[in-house]
């Protein structure tokens, strides 16, 4: 018997109720902690402040406006203007004279840009996805990591995948931190040491 | 006591770096979680829910298998069976050498150490880069997690830094905790980059999807599994939930029960291979399934422990894992859930000293997110060894002497009574030396007892 | 049903506090005496059991189960100095006999009316000691089985905030097991000892001059350590101060 048939046979059929119904059951009001929708940019600007998430922030327009905010962000923390970005044609749109862009991320990459899905103000986080125009490793190589975020929404479950699931979909709520050592809470352990966020406000 | 138990419990005792050290780390996960607790609308009610959650998934397990296997297949994943942590290991490694791999990237699972998959990996010639912090310290030391959360917790920043310092490639050199953690980075970065294949467990399997989660706080499964050419899972049988939203209700209990985050850092859903057009991810995605006696617990009346999410709260506030440490238990899993995982795993007869060294004082089950009765099944382990008759013989006829007069009430006063009165002779107040009860006035003093029971007085008319 | 007017109430003593210090007893028959009770101590009564049941020698629990059931059942209430022993009657006894069909509903009927004796004296009779003067500082300990398995937290509280003159100076934590275990800490001596040690550390700290709680082996397992340590904190069970026997001797005191 194959292990497979024998784990089955072990397990024995299902319990014999609607399967989908007794799951969905499961999830009627589910506990979360409160989020007022009409506060939906104040809640995630907040939590993108807790020790734990510890982004920072600024608020643009649009995707016309992002390479003014790299610029800013690069002058702020003394990078070169010299980034890796997916090929995203929204960010394409925009004019990125005066910056440098590169598709492919060196192992020592100093600052790598993402465009997410959205943000969710439950959490503080970026919904990402892969994608053609979204890959996956710049985002967990580069020190700094600067995440656009076009759109919001209030909860987790707002934010889950409707269609067929991406390869990789994955929920940033920090930096690549570690507290493997005494407790002690260290960011940049293996990627991102600083995370961004650039809100396009009209985009919502 | 087992003697092999002793020494373990006697060297974490008098091992004065490990208690401080395990007070740091299990100490802020205690105040964290509870400010995180405290912050969130109803934890009771969401306790029972993931509760409910994980018991109907218990309950069919067999048909979210079968589903989970036609999502991951449909997305273009492999998945794999194995009865055994032998069969488990086998698998991967027939992997590893179809993939011709030379090294592998291996992000921190329970489930890879619970099948000894680090020691298979060495037998079979492949070089083994832990990626998490944490293990590559203690693969570093040679030795095992002490913890399922913090692996290391058991080392201190001079020890690690002496591990850094002699395997490095370019060492910290100044000595704080921000700098040697930059050493490993500089040195994990490349061996991770470069290796051929990346091996993770699942915090959950997600049957609707297809997908495999992974929860990290240093981004090291991202790191390691996105450019081999091939990823591995393995995971436990009972890692399943229904759909996603099932999966965001664990992770909201699963993140506060172990860090008191309200999210851990890096949350990601795999869901099969590379797609056309991608950028980057594995070519292949490879999916083992492991139920090394997970069936059996279901079927032996350990089912509630299979709802376990790995937190590791039980631990950080159970009483004796403070003092003893993670290695003291001498299984994978330490604390109160690896008491009652490791003599499933490992056979009760040599491991019955964990269900009995736990004082029962119910803390572990307060904290469980999916609200085990560890208590209640630590019991049931202890009554198998006694129905097995594992229990030795000097407790064994101690307690059957005292059963014997517990049923006669009259000899029991009897008993008690010339008991008392030979006691009389030791004196009154306190006692520092007693015959038989070593144990107890080794470290402490005994009150003598009365010069009369209180039924004795109380039959001669005392009242107040 | 309502409860009678005076109740019948069964004093099932605890092995502990029969041999090691009957003063509990008798505090116990005090203060339900005051609080309107007729009590009865059963002749028939020995030990819950515990040692048995934590040992794993189920068949020998439900043995020392039904007998106690028997000579317990016949009264309106039982009432127990001991979270610990109430627990095991209430929540075990049933768990134990729950595939004997002639004993289970028995076992339910004798939980339903088992009360740890502070809980009893707060929840079912409303009763504050009245009179009772103690000017001391005093600690409070949580022990583990009145706290998780009868919620027995503010019922002893509600009662020791009536006694004149004494104060109550919060224990860093109060809920955290003592080390005591019952046979634990004689299975286990090292690691007991270790965990008794930061008890006694933290009831040291408070500054009190007493230390209470509801259960006598938990007190046994604390006063002896402090006593061992050299520290001048006296322990008293709760109910003994209760019912106006906090200017006795402390538990390791001759009379």
């Amino acid at each position: 018997m194959s292990a497979r048939d024998a784990i089955l046979a072990a397990l024995g059929p299902a319990s014999g109720d609607d399967l989908d119904r007794a799951a969905a059951a499961l999830l009627i009001d589910p506990e979360r902690p409160p989020v007022d929708p009409t506060q939906l940019e104040e809640t995630f600007a907040a939590r993108l402040l807790l020790p734990s998430v510890a982004a920072s922030y600024a608020a643009v327009a649009g995707f016309a406006d992002v390479p003014a905010a790299i610029a800013a962000y690069c002058a702020e923390h003394g990078l070169p203007r010299h980034l890796c970005a997916p090929p995203d044609p929204r960010l394409d749109a925009a004019d990125w004279s005066g910056i440098d862009r590169h598709l492919d991320p060196a192992p020592d990459e100093p600052l790598a840009l993402a465009v997410a899905e959205c943000g969710v103000a439950e959490t503080g986080s970026l919904v990402m996805r892969t994608a053609p125009t979204a890959p996956m490793l710049p985002n967990f190589l580069a020190l700094h990591h600067v995440v656009v975020v076009p759109r919001l929404v209030a909860y987790l479950e707002d934010a889950l995948p409707t269609e067929p699931m991406p390869r990789g979909y994955y929920w940033i709520t920090g930096v690549s931190g570690t507290t493997d050592i005494e407790g002690t809470y260290v960011r940049g352990a293996h990627g991102p040491r600083y995370l961004h966020v650039i809100r396009l406000i009209s985009e919502n | 006591m087992t003697a092999a138990f002793a020494a373990r419990v006697d060297a974490a005792l008098a091992d004065p770096v490990l208690k401080i050290a395990v007070e740091r780390t299990a100490g802020t996960a205690e105040a964290k979680r509870t400010l995180a607790v405290d912050a969130f609308p109803d934890f009771e009610a969401a306790r029972t829910r993931a509760a409910a959650i994980k018991d109907h998934v218990v309950a069919n397990l067999g048909a979210y298998l079968e589903r989970f296997e036609a999502n991951a297949t449909a997305a273009g994943a492999t998945v794999h069976w194995a009865s055994t942590a032998q069969e488990a290991c086998d698998i991967v490694l027939a992997l590893c050498r179809q993939a011709k791999a030379k090294s592998v990237a291996r992000s921190k699972s329970m489930l890879g150490e619970e099948i000894g998959l680090p020691h298979a990996l060495a037998e079979a010639g492949i070089e083994r880069i832990e990626t998490d912090l944490a293990e590559h310290i203690i693969q570093l030391a040679g030795e095992r997690p002490s913890h399922i959360i913090w692996p290391a917790m058991h080392k201190t920043r001079e020890q690690v830094s002496a591990l850094f310092k002699a395997s490095h490639h370019a060492p910290h050199e100044e000595e704080t905790i921000a700098a040697m953690a930059e050493s490993a980075r500089r040195h994990l970065r490349d061996a991770m980059l470069g290796a051929d294949v990346g091996i993770s467990g699942a915090n959950f399997l997600v049957a609707d999807t297809g997908a495999v989660c992974t929860v990290t706080n240093e981004g090291n499964a991202e790191l390691s599994l996105v450019p081999p050419r091939m990823h591995i899972v393995t995971a436990g049988i009972e890692k399943i939930v229904p759909s996603m939203p099932h999966a965001v209700h664990l992770l909201r209990m699963l993140s506060r029960s172990a860090t008191g985050a309200p999210l851990s850092q890096y949350t990601t859903f795999y869901t099969g291979p590379r797609r056309p057009g991608d950028r980057d991810g594995p070519a292949e995605m490879h999916i083992v399934l492991v139920d090394n006696g997970r069936t059996r617990m279901r079927r032996e009346g350990l089912a509630e422990m299979l709802r376990c999410i790995r937190c590791g709260a039980c631990m950080n506030h159970c009483v004796v894992f403070r003092q003893i440490g993670g290695h003291a238990y001498g299984g994978t899993y330490p604390g109160p859930m690896g008491a009652v995982l490791t003599p499933a795993i490992d056979g009760l007869a040599a491991s019955r000293d964990l269900p009995n060294a736990c004082t029962l004082n119910g803390k572990c089950q307060e904290v469980c997110p999916v609200r085990i009765p560890l208590p209640t099944l630590l019991r049931g382990w202890r009554e198998k060894s006694w129905r097995e008759g594992l229990e030795p013989a000097s407790v064994r006829s101690g307690l059957a002497l005292w059963a014997w007069f517990a049923r006669r009430p009259r000899l029991y006063r009897a008993a008690t009574a010339t008991a008392l009165k030979s006691a009389r002779l030791m004196g009154g107040g306190w006692l520092s030396r007693l015959p038989l009860a070593g144990g107890w006035t080794r470290h402490r003093d005994m009150p003598a007892p009365a010069p009369k029971s209180f039924m004795d007085q109380y039959r001669q008319g005392r009242r107040r | 049903m309502p409860a009678p007017d005076r109740p019948r109430v069964a004093l099932f003593v605890t092995c502990l506090v029969d041999l090691m210090r009957p003063s509990i007893g008798f505090a116990s028959i005090a203060a339900l005496e005051d609080a309107g009770c007729e009590v009865i101590v059963p002749e028939a009564q020995t030990c819950c059991g515990q040692p048995a049941l934590n040992s794993g020698d189920r068949s020998t629990a439900a043995d020392i189960a039904r007998r106690t059931i028997a000579a317990l059942e016949g009264h309106d209430a039982v009432v127990v100095p001991s979270g610990s022993c109430a627990a095991t009657i209430r929540v075990h006894y049933p768990e134990i006999l729950e595939d004997d069909p002639a004993w289970f509903p028995r076992a339910q009927a004798l939980a339903a009316k088992t009360w740890e004796v502070m809980a009893y004296l707060d929840e079912v009779r409303g009763w504050r000691p009245t009179n009772v003067d103690l000017p001391a500082t005093a600690t409070y300990h949580d022990s583990c089985s009145g706290l998780r398995e009868l919620g027995i937290k503010h019922q002893p509280r509600r009662l020791l905030a009536a006694v004149g003159g004494l104060g109550l100076t919060p224990l860093a934590g109060a809920e955290t097991c003592c080390g005591f275990g019952g046979t634990f800490c004689v299975k286990y001596p090292a690691i007991s000892n270790a965990i008794v040690g930061e008890k006694a550390a933290a009831i040291d700290a408070t500054g009190a001059q007493l230390l209470l709680a509801g259960d006598l082996g938990c007190l046994m397992n604390m006063a002896g350590k402090l006593h061992r340590d050299g520290s001048p904190v006296r322990a008293f069970h709760a109910v003994e101060i209760l019912a106006g026997m906090g200017d006795g001797p402390a538990i390791g005191e001759t009379a």
